[in-house]
């Protein structure tokens, strides 16, 4: 793959062409040459796009496919395409399948349906067997299999010796594992922050508490483990405090937040709205600004568009009956840049995968290409027109954002709406 | 005015104190009716109203029966104990299903919070609220404050305390909204395990102590202990409830004034009240009852005055 980029602004705070607007050329997939002016002396593909902006290829660390068993919802191939239309070069994809991804042979059939794709697909493995809480699957196994990660997709580790033994066990082999922040008996049947909202609503509050002891927990258990702890998607200011503090004592932690969690508080319940339907739930503004706050001055490590495709048959329901979750790849970028600088947001979009044992390099010369084009000016309103998703559940659905994906080039190939 | 600012009666908080007021003076018109010898008027003749009962319930669905019947609306009923989502059917579709066959109107009482809001952006139909989870209980509400009205005049400047479990109430809910929309003080008063943590956000105070309640009110709203709605204890026992919570003819004799007391029901006798209260002069939990018909004639009068047009 031969392509010669025209006139792209590369963003990149740890490249030596950091805001500069050059040409770039890549040759056999690896950057080649990047000048002021490069004549495409060999006829390659040219790629010339207005207000083009280049930066290293995206992360996410948090993202569900559904295959296999709900390939209703989404398949890895089209979200796949999904994450490359939306800028992100690399994914790391939830374990909760069905089965749930707990297995050598399971992790193998999700990687080999992710092969040859310009989108490098990273599965985490669950946690527990068949993620149920109870007994610690084969991590060991799964991480030689190509797991990045260990992780029961939303649903908390309710038994603290459990949790004990897998970050004591997991640091044998350096195999980070990830704790879902919420204590599930404070919770109870809470679907909603607990606030004004809730108790106007009548629906059942899921309180800070819930996610700061359980984060207090883990914290605790950890510093006297050793090993490597995630914690994804926190959502309290309070959750940002303890986490800043457990760094401040060296402890291995690390965490990241959902795109929405940044964007909306709950106030936008009074609807009943279901695509606002999300756990951990929306919270307020007051833990808005603490999270960008964190995010700021790096006490929160990653963000996460959570990206999680429901079926409509799932969401248009009544309140209590909806299942939780919503799409984000697509919204991830706009939102992102809306809310804060593009240079933090690309910061913050190409943090994350040294965690999770994913090497990547700043744009240089005699490196692979593994970019992402985008132009961060276009502002619009996000519509179904901008879902390539299988589900629909949007909950950035009408939303004004700023800044859109042009695609990717990664892996040797060139993705481009 | 003569026409309410909303096309269905989902809450109260969707209401202002015009549509209350249009409300209250729409039931005195059928207050006088229900007790006249022809208790029925022949308003809603060429209207069709569906009773959706997606949980239980005696005397709401029998007040909105009577009340569609005095009208002469042709009535239809549906229970079921189970949700439709449960027996496979989505909700959207179960009334849709029975608005072909040409309802005009559809009451529902829902388990859960936000059904009927749901259902009101999903069907073409005039939605009534009936209960819906924990959130609202509107036409109990508009009753309660109509009682209030008929008993002490006015409801504006009044002082109302809710007592017992408002943690699962959608009738202190309702209440809570429609006292505060019509200027009055509203306290709420309870253990602390059933009262919501952000209660006073929605403009209430708080007390966890009876007496002071009592004799802080003019009117002390009992509700009933809702154990079917509780996945935990929220308290030891029922004794201990009472004990610390049940309104008796010695306590309501030991206050600085006579207050009136109020009670949606069913009651459990003895619990939140003993009998001698609540067959005292001072409850009017039987007017509530019979105020109920005429406040739900007249919710379903004006709303079905919006569809003719």
């Amino acid at each position: 793959m031969n392509v010669l980029l025209k006139s792209a602004t590369i963003i990149d705070s740890k490249s030596d062409f950091h805001n500069q607007t050059v040409d770039i050329l890549i040759e056999k997939g690896v950057i080649s040459k990047i000048s002021k002016r490069i004549n495409n002396t060999n006829d390659y593909r040219e790629i010339h796009l207005d207000n083009l902006h280049v930066s290293q290829g995206w992360f996410d660390s948090s993202v569900s496919f559904g295959e296999p068993g709900f390939e209703e919802r989404e398949t890895i191939s089209n979200g796949l395409k999904t994450a490359a239309l939306s800028g992100f070069t690399a994914v790391a994809m939830n374990a909760n399948t069905n089965p749930v991804l707990d297995s050598y042979a399971d992790i193998s059939f999700v990687i080999s349906k992710g092969q040859n794709n310009a989108v490098s697909l990273y599965p985490i493995g669950a946690l527990t067997n068949g993620s149920k809480g109870e007994n610690l699957a084969e991590l060991f196994d799964m991480k030689n299999a190509g797991a990045v990660a260990f992780y029961d997709y939303q649903k908390p580790i309710k038994d603290p010796n459990l949790m004990k033994i897998a970050l004591q066990y997991a640091d044998n082999f350096g195999g980070l594992i990830c704790s879902f922040p919420q204590e599930s008996k404070i919770t109870g049947l809470g679907v909603v922050n607990e606030n004004y909202t809730s108790t106007s609503l009548g629906l059942k509050g899921n309180p800070n508490l819930a996610e700061e002891l359980q984060i207090v927990r883990d914290l605790f258990l950890l510093e006297y483990t050793g090993g490597k702890l995630h914690i994804p998607t926190i959502s309290t200011a309070k959750s940002v405090s303890l986490i800043r503090e457990a760094k401040k004592k060296k402890l291995d932690v690390s965490c990241s937040v959902a795109i929405h969690n940044l964007f909306f508080s709950d106030s936008v319940l009074e609807g009943f709205d279901t695509r606002y339907k999300v756990t951990p739930p929306l919270r307020t503004q007051e833990d808005i600004d603490a999270l960008i706050e964190g995010l700021k001055d790096g006490t929160i490590d990653m963000v996460t568009s959570d990206h999680n495709p429901i079926d409509i048959e799932h969401k248009k329901v009544e309140f209590d009956y909806a299942e939780y979750g919503t799409i984000g790849l697509e919204s991830a970028f706009g939102a992102l840049n809306t809310v804060l600088s593009t240079k933090k947001a690309i910061d913050i979009l190409t943090k994350g995968k040294n965690r999770f044992g994913i090497a990547s390099k700043p744009i240089a010369l005699g490196v692979k290409a593994e970019l992402t084009l985008f132009n961060p000016k276009t502002t619009y309103t996000f519509t179904k027109a901008q879902i390539h998703s299988t589900s629909k559940n949007a909950i950035f659905n009408n939303v004004e954002l700023k800044g859109s994906v042009y695609g990717i080039i990664a892996n040797k190939k060139v993705v481009l709406k | 005015m003569n026409e309410l600012s909303v096309n269905h009666l989902l809450g109260i908080k969707y209401l202002n104190n015009e549509d209350i007021q249009l409300i209250f003076e729409t039931a005195d018109h059928f207050k006088e009716v229900i007790n006249r010898p022809i208790k029925k008027v022949p308003s809603l003749r060429d209207i069709t109203i569906a009773n959706l009962f997606f949980e239980n319930s005696t005397r709401t669905k029998l007040s909105f029966e009577l009340a569609e019947k005095r009208l002469s609306a042709d009535v239809i009923n549906f229970s079921a104990s189970q949700s439709s989502v449960k027996k496979g059917e989505t909700l959207i579709d179960t009334v849709n299903n029975i608005l072909s066959m040409k309802v005009d109107m559809v009451v529902m009482r829902h388990p859960n919070p936000g059904a009927s809001v749901f259902l009101s952006n999903h069907v073409n139909a005039s939605i009534i609220n009936a209960g819906d989870g924990a959130h609202e209980h509107p036409t109990q509400a508009l009753l309660d404050s109509y009682s209030i009205r008929e008993r002490l005049g006015d409801v504006k400047g009044k002082k109302v305390v809710i007592v017992g479990d408002i943690l699962h109430s959608r009738v202190a809910l309702s209440n809570i909204f429609a006292l505060k929309t019509q200027g009055a003080q509203v306290m709420v008063c309870g253990p602390k395990t059933l009262i919501p943590k952000y209660i006073d956000k929605l403009g209430v105070t708080v007390e966890t102590n009876l007496r002071k309640a009592l004799n802080w009110c003019d009117v002390a709203n009992m509700l009933r202990v809702q154990n079917e709605r509780m996945a935990v204890s929220y308290f030891p026992s029922a004794r201990e409830y009472t004990q610390q919570y049940g309104v008796n003819m010695e306590l309501l004799n030991s206050l600085d004034k006579e207050i009136t007391i109020m009670h949606p029901g069913p009651i459990n006798r003895g619990v939140e009240i003993t009998s001698d209260v609540a067959d005292s002069d001072q409850a009017i939990i039987l007017d509530q009852v019979q105020n109920g018909v005429a406040i739900r004639m007249a919710v379903i009068y004006l709303l079905a005055s919006k569809i003719k047009q």
